[in-house]
């Protein structure tokens, strides 16, 4: 636990700030409030490589400063590696990297992982503003100090920085506005268009091009971040298998044989069907690499998700319930996932199924207009329930002819034929997609808007994947069928329910995942981006909204 | 960006070349002995950098990173192997 939290309980409205976190605002004020106040983080390399630079300094003997020079032995000499201070008059808390000097007189010095800049200051004023706030706590704990040192590992070179009036003034009006932008919790607008975003970690988070767009319209967003994830889920459905950890290694067995291998940092997610058994050690290294593990009945039913403590953005989670509790919001939002729903049903029928007919494609674009138009909740769920039955009774017309596949109308617990069995495990899957998206992200899945909290649904994921049932789910089952990768035989009934046989639900989830990889044109922002990383894009993007930054929670429909 | 990388090491003492060993596992397929192909974005790669830095003995041991270039939509061409086939894990969701 850091110094910040540590010492929030006192009567501080706003707990120390640490120098390292004002570095981060001087640089862009929204990445030092997503950090400090709302606790985001990310790795990149820069971050990384970072801490492994920091950690050589660290590592070196720490010594405390030792005040107390005897008089008559000459001068003291201080060299004291990573000493932790704070300033109670500023406010302020330091780790400084190092602190050199005689007596009482001394200099911080900060390490830098890269290169001197080669411009007219010597430094760039992150890290002069960083620096100067250690020498201000160290002339609060009675040390003279009149300069740092800013120390760059890459190119071995020692820049001076003075901390002249100017910068002293800058120093503490940054301190002032941090402070002041903390307590009263407004999250500080995007750089625009910034050189800085490409090489920020929290760039995914930030949403810089997208949020100013979404206000704005002014600039085309960029493609800030990668279209597609490094780490993807893995799944275990051999029942009585049993998944142990070996180094970094996830192993699959079933009693002394070896089914398969995973490396932990390509996994995105564990997901269990069924009885598989998991050993403690692997829990505790998910929970710690903050992978989410997922539990689902044999059938698919969706039943859990075991992760790390939870996320530390407590003010999104804030904007959720207050949302939440307010019924015209709450409605506002609803009516844009049914009618995105819709849509999305609409345009599938329409590209998938010749036959429909016209009049049916218009009656649910009359469907969309009567949900937007929703006055209550009671009346969107009408809507909802009419336009699906609407839509489910062509959606045999998009099943290719001769493949044996009948679907009539969706019926589920148990569902009684192979579309509707398709079709359950589909959204079961969707679901757990959706919950383990929401969680990383730090919202609180069992909260929704349209959905209503109970029996312990996951409602906020429900009302979310509401426009992605047609997207990923149906489309998947289509796909399925059609290309042949699902055949009648593989699917057993027993007493009138229909499940999948092993064979043919691994050969589903193979389906369902590559439609998840997809990469498609964001229809609103226009860069390439895979329909996993549109998951997580939407779920922040409606932080924004929650929190007030964007007019409206931009929908996801295809066209 | 990813690339795909490979790394092969000499080390001098039993202990440290376990710890390394165990270490690659995590990030690369054991191609043959004291040799690992990864296919890694920057950011695994600056990681198992770090990790290796940490564990071997800079006066006793070597370890050699060769990059041969970005993945990201592209196969692997540049490995023909004689004799016993060599094993690449294809990257993807896993269904077991």
């Amino acid at each position: 636990m850091d110094a910040a939290t540590d010492s929030a309980a006192g009567a501080e409205e706003v707990p120390p700030l640490p120098v390292r976190m004002l570095n981060e605002y001087t640089y862009c004020p929204r990445l030092g409030y997503l950090m400090w106040v709302q606790g985001e983080f990310m790795d990149s390399a820069d971050t990384v490589d970072g801490r492994f630079q920091h950690r050589r300094v660290d590592q070196e003997k720490k010594r405390r400063i030792s005040r107390r020079a005897p008089v008559d032995d000459g001068p003291v000499t201080i060299h004291a590696r990573s000493v932790s201070l704070a300033s109670d008059r500023l406010g302020l808390v330091a780790k400084i990297d190092l602190v050199e000097g005689e007596c009482n007189r001394v200099t911080p010095v900060d390490y830098k992982r890269g290169k001197r800049p080669h411009i007219p200051k010597g430094a760039w004023e992150p890290e002069m503003v960083q620096l100067c706030a250690q020498g201000l706590i160290l002339r609060d704990n009675g040390f003279e100090c009149g300069e740092g040192v800013l120390y760059f590992a890459a190119s071995r070179e020692r820049v001076p920085v003075v901390f002249d009036g100017a910068l002293i003034a800058r120093t503490l009006e940054l301190v002032d506005l941090m402070r002041k932008a903390a307590r009263e919790g407004v999250v500080p607008p995007p750089l625009v268009d910034s050189p800085k975003c490409p090489r920020c970690a929290l760039v995914s988070i930030c949403l810089p091009d997208e949020v100013t767009f979404l206000q704005s319209q002014a600039h085309e967003p960029r493609p800030l971040f990668p279209s597609r994830d490094d780490a993807l889920p893995f799944y275990v459905q051999h029942q009585g298998a049993r998944v142990r950890k070996d180094g970094d290694v996830l192993k699959i067995m079933e009693r002394d044989e070896l089914l398969a291998e995973g490396r932990l940092r390509e996994i995105s997610q564990l997901v269990l069907f069924g009885g598989v058994q998991v050993s403690t050690g692997v829990i505790q290294e998910l929970c710690k690499r903050g992978i989410p593990m997922t539990y689902l009945s044999g059938g698919g039913w969706f039943y859990g998700v075991t992760h790390g403590m939870s996320h530390k953005n407590v003010e999104l989670r804030r904007h959720q319930y207050r949302t939440a509790t307010d019924a015209s919001r709450s409605l506002v939002l609803a009516r844009r996932f049914v009618q995105a729903k819709i849509a999305n049903c609409r345009t599938l029928l329409r590209r998938n199924a010749s036959t429909v007919p016209e009049d049916v494609l218009d009656d649910l674009k009359g469907d969309m207009r009567r949900a937007g138009e929703a006055p209550t909740m009671e009346t969107l769920l009408g809507v909802e329930g009419n336009s699906a039955q609407r839509y489910f009774s062509w959606f045999s017309s998009m099943l290719a002819n001769g493949m044996g596949f009948a679907f009539e109308h969706r019926n589920r617990r148990p569902p009684k034929d192979p579309v509707n069995a398709l079709l359950s495990l589909a959204y079961a899957m969707l679901a757990r997609e959706w919950t383990t998206t929401l969680l990383a992200v730090g919202f609180d899945p069992y909260l929704g808007f349209y959905h209503q909290p109970r029996y312990g649904r996951p409602a906020l994921a429900l009302d979310l994947m509401e426009e992605f049932r047609p997207l990923i789910g149906d489309s998947a089952v289509i796909t399925a069928i059609n290309n042949e990768e699902i055949r009648r035989r593989d699917f057993i009934e027993t007493l009138g329910a229909v499940a999948l046989t092993p064979v043919g639900r691994s050969r589903f989830i193979e389906v369902y995942e590559r439609r998840m990889s997809q990469e498609i044109t964001h229809p609103v922002f226009g860069y390439t981006i895979s329909y996993r990383r549109v998951l997580e894009v939407q779920a922040r993007l409606l932080g924004r909204h929650l929190a007030g930054e964007i007019p409206e929670y931009p929908s996801f429909t295809t066209r | 960006m990813r690339h795909l990388y490979v790394v092969t090491y000499d080390i001098s003492s039993p202990k440290r070349w376990r710890r390394v060993f165990r270490t690659m596992r995590g990030f690369g397929d054991h191609l043959q002995l004291s040799v690992f192909l990864c296919d890694l974005p920057l950011m695994e790669r600056v990681q198992m950098q770090a990790l290796l830095h940490e564990i071997i003995h800079h006066e006793e041991d070597k370890v050699m990173i060769v990059d041969l270039g970005p993945t990201e939509g592209r196969t692997i061409q540049s490995i023909e192997t004689i004799g016993i086939p060599v094993e690449i894990t294809k990257r993807g969701p896993q269904v077991v």
